[in-house]
């Protein structure tokens, strides 16, 4: 096995037994970008020299005898609307050709202060406005989406090409890519992880998370992640936590609603057997299944419409006077059309919001986990506007792909991705598990359980 | 096309009210985008929200009712 291959763990540990350096490990990535990258087009930029030079100076410190903990010498991407001192941030977009960051992220500096190395700054679909990251190409099947918006991340893990990423969740972002190419992807509770720093698409609805090929590598960074930072006015007064789960199976008591309507309508065949295989499976290891009614269905589409599409545009008033030539078309249409939207209509969608979340914390009191599917289809043909559904029913993939991320958005209840196999014509499958606010411990803690009864996954050959 | 649908001037004029003029060649298009959108959002007066609050601001996981404080 080549050091690429490995999990962020196994790299940890063969790091800290001095069985693998850091150097080794980053030459082997860069490597593999190398390689891949002419194929996937994941990265926005490779930081190449910078990251060779790091690793050396991890290598250094791991001879000296300083670790900085599991993530030291580990090479990860970081979706390009996250600020590195001195980078650009692009956005992926030609609005932000001239842009330089003065100082770092949080979630940077927590990376770097844990000892993560940067190997490059990974594609976004355009301003993280959309849901397939057209300049990427899918790990799996190049013809294929990529999902977004952090396709560039995803695709990254699940290729080798980084151990581990960070990608942000407006509709799904983290999510939707991460189940389209076969790895794991978390979006926390809304406030845990600062986003001090990230380009925003929409203030209520942004989070920030780790894209990791298992259940525990995701554990790992978020430990770094999480906890208050004051400069973001969402962020949760936590303290301080180690998110690894234990290494037992055994989910005697926990309770994993199943729901009867919403996330089963409109899902592909293959994807609805192979997440309800893995439900199963839960069950097996002592879960208790208990049939759920998820709430104010009706209503979730409106709501995420109706918060982020007016601060979307907020937030992008300036430039899309400026020099609205330079945004995609895609892009380009929505913040204009943002415009028309009447305060009224925001502000229903946040009273809205309101209401769904004391929804969801009723139901949540029933159970302690969720488990659905992450997307209802399988990774569609990059030009591929539309899925049909046996009954007729038109849904354009995007809108396809947001509708069972959002009322995690919505809500800021936390979901963990994890891949559960692939369907006939090799394309990766995801189901969802969510959780309380807060409830990162029992999702990791479900989700690695899961992994542990199955075979190691591959990476994508790219 | 409902009453309640903007045509592309009408968008244009929305569109200059919120202090982004549009070319022409542009209003077309962002009418019926918008109309999209509306058509979306507008579920949303379905709802009886009696003395709900919105959630501008919230902590996840404190469930009160002054949750937008």
């Amino acid at each position: 096995m080549q050091p690429h291959e490995l999990s962020l763990a196994a790299a940890a540990d063969a790091i800290r037994a001095r069985k693998l350096s850091p150097v080794e490990l980053v030459d082997s990535v860069l490597d593999r970008i190398e390689k891949a990258e002419p194929h996937l087009k994941a990265y926005v930029t490779v930081t190449a020299e910078q990251a060779r030079l790091a690793a050396r100076e991890a290598e250094q410190e791991v001879a000296a005898g300083r670790l900085h903990g599991p993530l030291h010498g580990i090479p990860m991407g970081l979706k390009d609307l996250i600020d590195v001192a001195d980078a650009a941030t692009t956005a992926s977009s030609r609005v932000r050709a001239d842009h330089r960051a003065e100082t770092d992220s949080t979630v940077a500096a927590r990376l770097t202060a844990a000892g993560a190395v940067l190997v490059g700054k990974t594609h976004t679909h355009e301003f993280a406005y959309g849901l397939t990251t057209p300049q990427t190409n899918n790990a799996w099947d190049q013809d294929r989406v990529a999902g977004g918006s952090s396709g560039g991340s995803a695709v990254a893990v699940a290729a080798g090409t980084a151990t581990f990423t960070l990608g942000t969740d407006t509709g799904g972002s983290i999510r939707v890519p991460s189940a389209l190419n076969g790895v794991v992807g978390l979006k926390p509770t809304y406030g845990l992880v600062p986003r001090h720093g990230i380009t925003s698409l929409s203030w209520s609805l942004d989070h920030v998370g780790p894209i990791t090929r298992t259940v525990e590598d995701a554990a790992l960074v978020l430990t770094a992640l999480a906890g208050h930072d004051p400069r973001d006015p969402a962020s949760l007064a936590t303290s301080a936590a180690d998110y690894r789960p234990g290494a037992g199976t055994d989910l005697t008591g926990l309770r994993v609603g199943v729901p009867r309507n919403y996330y089963f309508d409109h899902v592909d065949p293959e994807v609805e057997a192979a997440v309800r295989r893995a439900i199963a499976e839960l069950e097996t290891l002592g879960a208790r299944l208990v049939e759920v009614e998820i709430p104010m269905t009706r209503f979730i589409q409106a709501t995420q419409w109706g918060l982020m599409v007016p601060e979307a545009t907020a937030y992008h008033e300036r430039t899309l006077r400026a020099v609205p030539e330079l945004y995609q078309a895609d892009v380009r249409i929505l913040l204009e059309a943002g415009e028309l939207m009447p305060a009224g209509d925001y502000l229903r969608a946040q009273r809205s919001r309101t209401l769904m979340r004391q929804a969801w914390a009723r139901l949540l009191e029933e159970v302690d986990v969720i488990a659905a599917p992450t997307v209802p289809a399988a990774a569609a043909k990059a030009d591929q506007s539309t899925l049909t559904w046996p009954d007729g029913t038109v849904e354009g993939v995007s809108d396809a792909y947001v509708r069972l991320s959002a009322p995690a958005n919505i809500t800021g209840v936390p979901s963990l991705s994890v891949p559960v196999g692939h369907d006939t014509t090799g394309l990766p499958i995801g189901m969802q598990l969510l959780g309380r606010p807060l409830g990162e411990p029992t999702l990791l803690r479900a989700g690695h359980a899961y992994e542990q009864t199955q075979p190691a996954r591959r990476l994508a050959a790219a | 096309m409902s009453a309640a649908e903007l045509t592309p001037p009408e968008a244009a004029l929305w569109a200059d009210r919120a202090g982004l003029p549009l070319r022409a060649d542009r209003h077309a298009a962002v009418a019926a985008t918008a109309n999209h959108i509306h058509s979306v959002v507008a579920v949303l007066r379905e709802l009886d929200f009696g003395d709900t609050p919105p959630a501008a601001a919230y902590r996840a996981g404190e469930e009160k009712n002054d949750a937008a404080a």
